[in-house]
């Protein structure tokens, strides 16, 4: 009975009918043109629908994503005009990183021929920290870099330190105040929430807010600000948004965020 | 994304933080697979960075968007050529995971028969539920999208609506009887 007016009870359940249409489906329905008992039916589905629940997707979505665009950048970058300075970083990286990694890989070697001969748990443990202390080394001198990917692959491997150096501290706050990429910053958050137990890792991320110009990394610092519960973030996030011209959308998710804390 | 068409690829960052879910909800409705819809997710982005040239700006970004996620859910069914097992596979998905009727509460079977009957749906009507319905988009975006007129979208959602109804209902009887 109600399939002569399904435009119009369409238009009732999309929300997109004037007063006047309103009255008029009434007024079917008043007078049995429209099926009641069909159009509640109808409409009480319409409700359940909200039933229909959906998963959270998974992290490695959004790092899947970060990494296409990642390299989308790099291709960009290498199809253009490369400047002089570059180029010349882009040597110096050349130069540096292959007798890192060959350092690191004769180190590892080292261990394994340790453990063999000697067996003795002092000297795995000293060798151990000769690691952990090279493996520091090679992120420090990384996060130095010219390359984008290369300096993100610093920021990795510092999320596998066992305990937060300062060295590696210092290097990742400076990263996530100076780095010109977005995405080395918010993976510099990322490894950075991991240590913070320690007061230096909360006191940097806290200062960082002030510097940053990017909208993403500011969204990244609030979300970690709401999952550390880092109260005292509030008065920067107010100071950003009086002193900034923020997008609408960060303004808003920095007013929640001040509202959460 | 006039910016990322611009060259600023950053600000595609910010435009998966506003929509990646937007589009998960999508995907996952439309299959109820979880890492289909992560995948799915993934080739709309790559699409907007390769065709950003072609963003005009004329209309709203979310028409765009969708008809990106409408294409790319339309060529994963058509390369992987499973569309006919597809709604057997959603509904084991729906049934399987799950423990046997006769021992969950009365909300939880009207939620799974509301999924199974969501599955059953024929994709383009499916799809104007989704939009409409859990998307919120109105009817001539979904047109646009479609690549139907307005008037066409109105009496696919009614039938849409009248088809999910039906299911539901046989379904219902299906399961009273376990």
């Amino acid at each position: 009975m109600n399939k002569k007016y399904e435009k119009l009870i369409a238009e009732y359940f999309g929300s997109e009918l004037s007063e006047e249409k309103k009255a008029e489906i009434e007024k079917l329905m008043a007078s049995g043109e429209i099926d009641l008992i069909d159009f509640k039916a109808m409409e009480q589905l319409h409700d359940e629908l909200d039933m229909v629940a959906v998963p959270e997707p998974s992290p490695e979505m959004s790092n899947r994503f970060y990494q296409m665009l990642e390299e989308e950048k790099a291709s960009t970058r290498s199809s253009s005009n490369i400047n002089i300075v570059e180029k010349l970083n882009e040597l110096f990286a050349a130069i540096t990183m292959p007798k890192l990694a060959y350092a690191f890989v004769l180190l590892i070697v080292g261990a394994f021929i340790g453990s063999w001969v000697g067996n003795s748990n002092s000297e795995l443990e000293e060798l151990t920290t000769q690691m952990q202390a090279m493996r520091e080394m090679m992120v420090v001198s990384m996060l130095e870099g010219a390359s984008t990917t290369d300096r993100l692959r610093a920021v990795n491997i510092s999320a596998e330190l066992p305990t937060a150096d300062e060295k590696a501290v210092r290097a990742l706050l400076f990263t996530l105040s100076n780095d010109e990429s977005t995405n080395v910053r918010v993976q510099a958050i990322e490894t950075l929430k991991k240590w913070s137990e320690d007061e230096r890792v909360r006191e940097g991320l806290v200062n960082a807010i002030g510097v940053q110009e990017s909208d993403i990394v500011i969204i990244a610092l609030a979300d970690a600000m709401i999952e550390l519960g880092l109260e005292r973030s509030k008065t920067e996030f107010e100071n950003l948004m009086k002193e900034r011209q923020l997008n609408v959308s960060v303004k808003e998710k920095l007013q929640n965020t001040i509202a959460a804390l | 994304m006039m910016k990322v068409k611009d060259g600023d690829l950053d600000k595609l960052g910010l435009l998966f933080e506003r929509y990646n879910r937007l589009l998960y909800s999508f995907f996952y409705k439309k299959t109820f697979q979880p890492e289909v819809s992560e995948d799915l997710v993934q080739s709309v982005f790559e699409r907007m960075l390769k065709y950003r040239s072609t963003y005009s700006g004329s209309g709203a970004f979310t028409t765009w968007m969708f008809s990106i996620a409408r294409n790319a859910h339309i060529d994963h069914y058509r390369k992987h050529k499973k569309h006919n097992e597809k709604e057997e596979l959603d509904e084991e998905r729906i049934v399987g995971s799950n423990p046997e009727f006769g021992e969950i509460d009365e909300r939880t079977k009207r939620k799974r028969i509301l999924e199974l009957a969501l599955a059953r749906l024929e994709e383009d009507k499916k799809e104007v539920v989704i939009l409409s319905r859990y998307e919120g988009l109105k009817y001539a975006e979904i047109a646009e999208i479609q690549g139907v007129t307005e008037s066409a979208v109105k009496v696919r959602f009614f039938r849409a609506m009248k088809d999910l109804k039906g299911i539901a209902h046989t379904l219902s009887e299906e399961y009273s009887d376990e």
